[in-house]
């Protein structure tokens, strides 16, 4: 029995591993902390689609009341752009709810965008929409 | 146990040597993050259809024209992170005892690409790509121009045989020659910079000013092109290094986008989370 479970872990590590790509995005990782998940709820004041990544700003009312700004970084813009994302679908003004990861630096109000929820329902991921028609 | 350790070294084997059909989703998870977009495993669709052979240029030669990608750009379904081949040695293994001392004093914080500085090859082993996952060629009988998406790059490679110019200055991408051999074209490219990394992502990978890489080009058909790369720096590295053969796939448009480098916001995150470890 503690060999036959053994063996399960084992091959579920492998599996693991296998979603591991051989390309890892490793400038996230090291400036962001994926231990430390947030969601964070707010308005848009600018989406901005640029190299090397895509960036949204927020406004925040904080736990004191009073307005934070908080950017989340995204995708890369021709990544979201082909991921379905259009240029001016997220306008400012736009109520949205956002979980990520916060900066490893905690002093600075910045995470890295994992999802975006719009109030009126839609999903977007890191690269664009949740259910978009994938590459090009 | 001993067979249990087996297994799983078998399936190790087999995950290490199989293509890596690796979508942005994984690439994410791997950085931990749990929430994906709901697509299926990238697959590529089957193509019953025959494969168009290679189109020429009027003086017979290949046409490399057309937008390159690995099946989709980053984020894409169907992305694919790298190039394919057996495993080759890494970049840095080939380090000179005292570039491998200095790579240890280095990290991400140090990536010139977090200040919009362009790599000298290609984070996905492609210089066509650059920073990215797609790029363009545009073929003439006089100049093979390379279209690099992302930082906005370019190349303008002359294939008459002339020599490298002597009468410019070191490049962040370097001075390109090309020539034909038989239906492979030969790129060779000198006079680097020095102020560059190979790759971006936070991938310490400096060189030299004696950066010498030759790259070689061969549409095999219609739609695909293979590029082998050979990289030397005697300065730095103790002998060449083959970056893995690539094989790229003709994209479904016909012009990339233009996007030059404007964000340098994560520059201060990554000397913020340097700081921590201090």
């Amino acid at each position: 029995m503690k060999r036959k479970a053994l063996t399960v872990l084992l091959a579920s590590i492998a599996l693991f591993i296998m979603a591991i790509p051989v390309f890892a995005h490793h400038s996230f990782a090291a400036a962001y902390d994926t231990n430390n998940p947030i969601t964070v709820k707010g308005v848009i004041v600018q989406v901005r689609l640029e190299n090397p990544h895509s960036w949204f700003f927020l406004d925040v009312k904080g736990a004191d009341g009073k307005m934070e700004r908080w950017s989340f970084e995204a995708g890369t813009p021709s990544g979201m752009i082909r991921n379905g994302f259009k240029p001016g679908v997220i306008k400012a003004g736009t109520e949205v709810t956002i979980k990520g990861f916060h900066a490893r630096d905690l002093t600075q109000k910045v995470g890295m965008l994992n999802e975006l929820v719009t109030a009126d329902g839609k999903v977007y991921g890191q690269f664009g929409p949740q259910q978009g028609p994938g590459a090009q | 146990m001993i067979s249990s350790i087996a297994f799983a070294g078998i399936v190790l084997a087999m995950v290490w040597f199989a293509p890596a059909k690796a979508s942005l989703g994984a690439a994410v998870q791997a950085a931990g993050q749990n929430a994906q977009r709901g697509a299926a495993p990238p697959t590529t669709p089957a193509n019953t259809a025959p494969v168009k052979p290679t189109p020429r240029m009027a003086d017979g030669h290949p046409d490399l024209s057309g937008v390159w990608w690995g099946g989709a750009d980053v984020g894409g379904r169907g992305f694919r992170g790298g190039a394919r081949g057996t495993p080759t040695v890494s970049y840095t293994s080939l380090y000179q005892p005292w570039a491998a001392e200095k790579a240890k004093t280095l990290s991400d914080k140090d990536d010139p690409t977090l200040k919009c500085v362009p790599v000298a090859f290609g984070t996905l082993n492609v210089s066509l790509y650059s920073v990215g996952a797609v790029g363009q060629i545009i073929s003439t009988p006089k100049f093979v121009v390379m279209l690099q998406e992302t930082f906005h790059g370019y190349q303008l490679i002359p294939t008459d045989g002339r020599p490298h110019r002597d009468d410019v200055p070191p490049a962040y991408r370097g001075d390109s020659v090309g020539r034909w051999e038989g239906d492979t074209f030969v790129v060779d490219t000198t006079n680097y910079t020095d102020n560059t990394w190979m790759f971006a992502e936070g991938r310490v990978s400096f060189h030299s000013d004696a950066l010498h890489i030759v790259e070689r080009y061969h549409r095999t058909d219609f739609n695909t092109l293979e590029i082998e790369a050979r990289i030397e720096d005697p300065k730095v590295l103790t002998g060449p290094w083959n970056a893995p053969k690539a094989t790229l796939t003709l994209a479904p448009f016909d012009m990339v986008m233009s996007l030059a480098c404007t964000g340098v916001e994560t520059q201060s995150l990554m000397d913020g989370a340097a700081k921590l470890k201090q």
